[in-house]
């Protein structure tokens, strides 16, 4: 089961504004809190913020809401977190915010319903989460076998993807995109 | 009575001389902001005037005098950037006073307006987003990707006041024609605060580090060049990095004054050393963004 948060709507609960745009730190903290609480209330192992009806995100918006939360990982009550309706000018911000803390997220775009890792996103990651994307649900041995790498590297990779809440990774070892896919 | 002539073209530039000629501070004389001879004043020629008088109430000294420009037309334009009806809440105006208000042109995507709060940033940047998209297309020849990265650019800078300065300030963004320095047009942000400045402000985290060096083109150098921020949070300082990544891509420019230095990173259509230290000192930071219209266009 996955939570669909939708930022504006959780923008204008939390000020006053006739506008739709993410910017300045307080209020970036203040939506953050609006989704964690939203996330305590929503069961399921995915969340998804939808940034559909947002305008525009500044940097540091994207460090209070989405940095911070992917941060917060372990921590939170859900097993992932997803970005979706974002447009190139809110990854942008995003991205910049992700790679300060070392962090990468799942996204898909308005325009492209193929889910893409923003922020800071090794190589491997990048190879393999592509694959995974046209496999769909895959153990490790087909992903290396596929990719003609060793077994250990593939492992490596989609083990860290799962860590950082961007797979899902089944108890029969299996892994795949989520609801995301 | 000390008598502060303003340069006949006002600019982030030229604000040099007018520093210059400032008396210590706190001034000991009531002052007099003699405009009489100015042509022309960019957006940061404004917000720079507005938190001298700013400042100068901060410290409760008299209202100064502002003498207003005797040439035709300049007053007027004075008038419809929208700096005399705030120039009026901290200076005792002398010369004839238009009484027009602040317009909407096509040089004025945002008339001179105050930040004092974060929800002034949400009202400047929502305020401004839909003009300028239409303004940056249209005058400047730009894509509509760069107008995303000139709102978060804005909104980060007058950040800057909210976040750092300790009192408010004032941010003005025009589009107007860089002829001389550039060749063609271009929209330029102007924020200027009246607050504790770049050294003050990084002097708890940074100063030790640097010793007898610490000084105002340090501490700004520290904050534009190397991404720091009085918070330790790996977060805090990016605002001003993504503004930089941003302006690089579109051949931008961004300058900063604080106290008695200034430091840019210059772009290849630009001339001004990237740091410069032994100015006259001046009250607060003054930020200028310059994002040139593409090369086929204006």
């Amino acid at each position: 089961m996955s939570a669909v948060i939708r930022i504006e709507r959780l923008l204008h609960e939390t000020i006053a504004t006739p506008y739709s745009d993410l910017v300045t730190r307080p209020t970036g903290a203040a939506v953050r809190q609006r989704v964690l609480d939203a996330l305590h209330e929503a069961a399921g192992d995915e969340a998804h913020l939808d940034f559909s009806a947002v305008g525009l995100v500044d940097f540091s918006c994207a460090d209070e809401v989405v940095a911070k939360l992917v941060g917060q990982l372990p921590d939170l009550p859900v097993l992932r977190l997803h970005l979706s309706g974002l447009r190139e000018d809110h990854a942008e911000a995003i991205e910049h915010a992700l790679r300060c803390h070392g962090l990468a997220v799942v996204a898909v775009f308005v325009d492209s319903p193929r889910p893409r890792l923003l922020g800071t996103v090794p190589e491997d990651w990048q190879v393999v989460f592509a694959l995974l994307s046209e496999m769909g649900r895959a153990p490790a041995p087909p992903v290396a076998e596929a990719l003609a790498w060793p077994l250990v590297r593939a492992r490596a990779a989609l083990d860290a993807l799962a860590a950082g809440g961007c797979l899902c990774a089944h108890p029969d070892d299996t892994f795949e995109l989520g609801a995301v896919a | 009575m000390h008598v502060l002539p303003v340069p006949t073209y006002l600019d982030d530039r030229s604000l040099d001389q007018l520093a210059a000629n400032l008396p210590s501070w706190p001034p000991e004389q009531r002052l007099l902001v003699d405009a009489h001879a100015t042509e022309w004043a960019s957006p940061a020629g404004f917000t720079a005037l507005l938190t001298l008088g700013q400042a100068l109430k901060e410290i409760g000294g008299p209202a100064p005098r502002l003498t207003l420009p005797g040439a035709d037309g300049v007053a007027s334009y004075w008038a419809k950037a929208g700096f005399l009806q705030h120039a009026d809440d901290f200076f005792e105006l002398h010369g004839k006073v238009p009484r027009r208000k602040a317009a909407e042109t096509s040089e004025t995507l945002l008339d001179v307006t105050p930040i004092r709060e974060s929800k002034d940033v949400h009202e400047i940047v929502g305020r401004i987003n839909e003009r300028s998209t239409q303004i940056l297309k249209r005058e400047l020849d730009l894509e509509a990707s760069v107008v995303g990265g000139f709102g978060q650019s804005l909104s980060e800078t007058c950040q800057n006041i909210t976040e750092h300065a300790g009192t408010g300030g004032w941010v003005a963004v025009h589009v107007y024609n860089f002829r001389r320095r550039l060749g063609r047009k271009a929209v330029v942000i102007a924020v200027s605060d009246a607050g504790i400045g770049f050294r003050r402000s990084l002097e708890a985290t940074q100063a030790k580090r640097f010793g007898d060096r610490w000084s105002d083109g340090l501490a700004i150098e520290t904050a534009l060049i190397h991404n720091i921020s009085r918070f330790r949070d790996p977060g805090r300082g990016q605002g001003l990095a993504g503004t930089k990544r941003y302006l690089a891509r579109w051949h931008g420019k961004i300058s900063i004054r604080s106290g008695t230095a200034r430091v840019c990173i210059p772009p290849a259509w630009d001339d001004e050393p990237p740091m410069t230290e032994g100015l006259g000192w001046f009250p607060g930071s003054q930020v200028t963004i310059v994002i040139p219209a593409r090369e086929s266009a204006s």
